[in-house]
Formats: C-alpha cells, sequence, structure tokens
C-alpha cells in the first residue's frame, strides 16, 4: 500500500487502515490534507526526532528532515533516535530511515547540513510548515525570520528542564523576536543549567506535532499568536498572548 | 499600588522564599514593568519575555493597580 494508493482510497471515501485510528479526529478531509503536506523538520535531536515519529504516524506525506549533527552519548538521554547503534550516525539520515520503517507512505528528503544565513531560503521553500526543533536561539530567529518571509507557519518548540513552550509563527503574525530579546553570547537559554530531560522533550514535541496537524487540516484552533508555557514540575500551564 | 510578580523557571532563584515563584509588591503609582523587576531584585538581563495579565509586554510599559507581571528567561533547548 502506497501513499498514491491511500490517497485514491480516501478520495473514495474509504479509510486506509493504517489511518484508521486517526479517522475519528481527522476524518477523511483532514487526512488527505495530511498526506498531501510537506512539512520541514529543522534539527532532528530530542524535540525533532520526536516530532518525526509523530507526523509519520499521522501520515504527513513528505517530510524534509535538516541536521548537520551526528548522534553523541549525550544525546541518549532524551533523544528518540539516538540509540547505542546510531552514535556517530547523522541525525538526519537516521531520521529519514526510521520514518521508512514506521510509514513508508511518508517521503523524506535527509538534509545533513546546518541552517545558515545562506542556505534558509532554499532549505525551507516549498514547504506548508516548518517544524522549529533546533538548539540554538540566533539559528531558531533565523529560521523564524526566513519562514515569516516566505509565508510559510513556524511551529516552535524548547525546552530546559521541566520547562517547555511551544508557539505557532503565522506569516502576518508576531515573531519569535518576541520570545527571545536577543541571543546570549552562547546561543543558549537556561537549559545550560536546568539540562534537557525525555519527558520534556517527548511532551513539547508532541504538543508541536498537534499544532502542526491543525495548521496543515484546519482542526482545532492553533497557538497561533501565542505562546504556550508549561512547567511540569509545579503543573505550570500559561497561554501568553504575543500581540 | 500593589501588583503580582510570577517568577518562571530560573528566576525563582532570586525570591527563593515565594512559594511558586509568586510575589505580591508595592510599586510606585505610574510604574514600569522595568521599575518592578528592580523592586524584585531580579537580574533585567535575564528576563527576555514579560506578560502583564497574559499579554506580551515591553519592560517599558506602564503597571496599574492588580496586575499579573511574569517574568520569563530564556528557554532555547532542544
Amino acid at each position: 500500500m502506497g501513499r498514491k494508493n491511500s490517497l485514491e482510497l480516501l478520495a473514495a471515501g474509504e479509510i486506509p487502515l493504517r489511518y484508521q485510528r486517526n479517522f475519528g479526529t481527522l476524518g477523511i478531509e483532514g487526512q488527505m490534507r495530511l498526506l498531501k503536506s510537506r512539512v520541514a523538520v529543522v534539527g532532528a535531536g530530542g524535540l525533532g526526532g520526536n516530532a518525526i515519529e509523530l507526523l509519520a504516524r499521522l501520515g504527513v506525506g513528505f517530510l524534509r528532515i535538516i541536521d548537520g549533527d551526528c548522534f553523541e552519548v549525550h544525546n541518549l538521554n532524551r533523544q528518540l533516535l539516538a540509540t547505542e547503534a546510531t552514535l556517530g550516525m547523522n541525525k538526519a539520515r537516521v531520521a529519514a530511515a526510521r520514518v521508512a520503517e514506521v510509514n513508508s507512505e511518508v517521503q523524506t528528503h535527509a538534509l545533513p547540513e546546518m541552517v545558515t544565513e545562506e542556505n534558509a531560503r532554499q532549505l525551507l521553500t516549498g514547504m506548508d510548515v516548518v517544524v522549529d526543533a533546533l538548539d540554538c536561539i540566533d539559528c531558531r530567529l533565523l529560521i523564524s525570520r526566513t519562514a515569516q518571509e516566505l509565508k510559510i507557519p513556524l511551529v516552535h518548540a524548547a525546552i530546559a528542564g521541566c520547562t517547555g513552550q511551544v508557539a505557532t509563527i503565522l506569516p502576518d503574525g508576531p515573531g519569535l523576536e518576541k520570545i527571545y530579546r536577543t541571543a546570549g553570547p552562547s546561543g543558549k537559554g537556561i537549559e545550560t543549567v536546568l539540562g534537557t530531560p525525555a519527558p520534556t522533550a517527548a511532551l513539547a514535541a508532541a504538543i508541536q506535532a498537534q499544532e502542526v496537524v491543525k495548521v496543515l487540516t484546519g482542526i482545532g484552533e492553533p497557538l497561533a499568536g501565542k505562546l504556550l508555557y508549561f512547567d511540569t514540575g509545579l503543573h505550570i500551564y500559561e497561554m501568553v498572548n504575543l500581540g | 499600588m500593589r501588583i503580582e510578580v510570577r517568577l518562571y523557571a530560573t528566576l525563582r532563584r532570586f525570591a527563593p522564599t515565594a512559594e511558586g515563584g509568586i510575589l505580591f509588591v508595592d510599586v510606585a503609582e505610574g510604574a514600569t514593568a522595568a521599575d518592578a523587576i528592580a523592586t524584585v531584585k531580579v537580574d533585567a538581563d535575564e528576563v527576555h519575555l514579560l506578560m502583564i495579565n497574559g499579554r506580551n509586554c515591553p519592560a517599558g510599559q506602564a503597571l496599574c493597580e492588580g496586575d499579573r507581571l511574569g517574568l520569563f528567561p530564556p528557554i532555547g533547548g532542544g
């Protein structure tokens, strides 16, 4: 069963078995939209690995996976795609191989490179949504600006300790510069103090994947112009209107 | 006038005795968010996102009686 067959079945009003348990939420129209969608995931680490897994299982038709890093031992605490077997391997390539195992209907384009001022437009062009799963504030600001210039919605997430945040940045809405005044000298935030444990990465990535679905299908209300901040240590869930 | 200040994540260390990072402080009429940050002795350089009553605002925004000011440090991990 390939993506074409799934789309034909859906067009005929039938639900491919693979997506049966999506149906009650997505419906036929929503599932077709996902299968026809193109999403770039920038960063295939703690956030990106989880987001890629969820987007592949949901049936997003095309994933461009961008990451120039290779898995290291300190990634094993939280990064879904980091295993003892994948240490030393490029994250984008490992992610594409994982997607092929999970859902061969999803096309992937693994790009083992970092996002820079020079290549950002080229990497994001043609995508329906960009997922910001990076770990560097400067790079996050770069892809937020670029996505807005290209008129592509961007779903941002970031984590530190038990805290995380998710926001959906629309082309004509407030950008990430509302959240980050400037990057510090290291380009990092408080994760340098609090670390990045697995539950926080998985939670933020799950909300992020749900935002992608909402933007692509029109089902539900995206976090457009809003930031969801959570702190699972104290059961805090705050919504900040970015205005 | 009295306002509520909520410190998030690492900023709570500036008020270690405030349960949940929540403080109630008195500031002068016309005080801004920046004035309140100075009042609670939080390092302004560590504050990236500010909100008043759930809405993002600049540090220069004036406060009103009963406002809830939230202060967030930058979160960047992935």
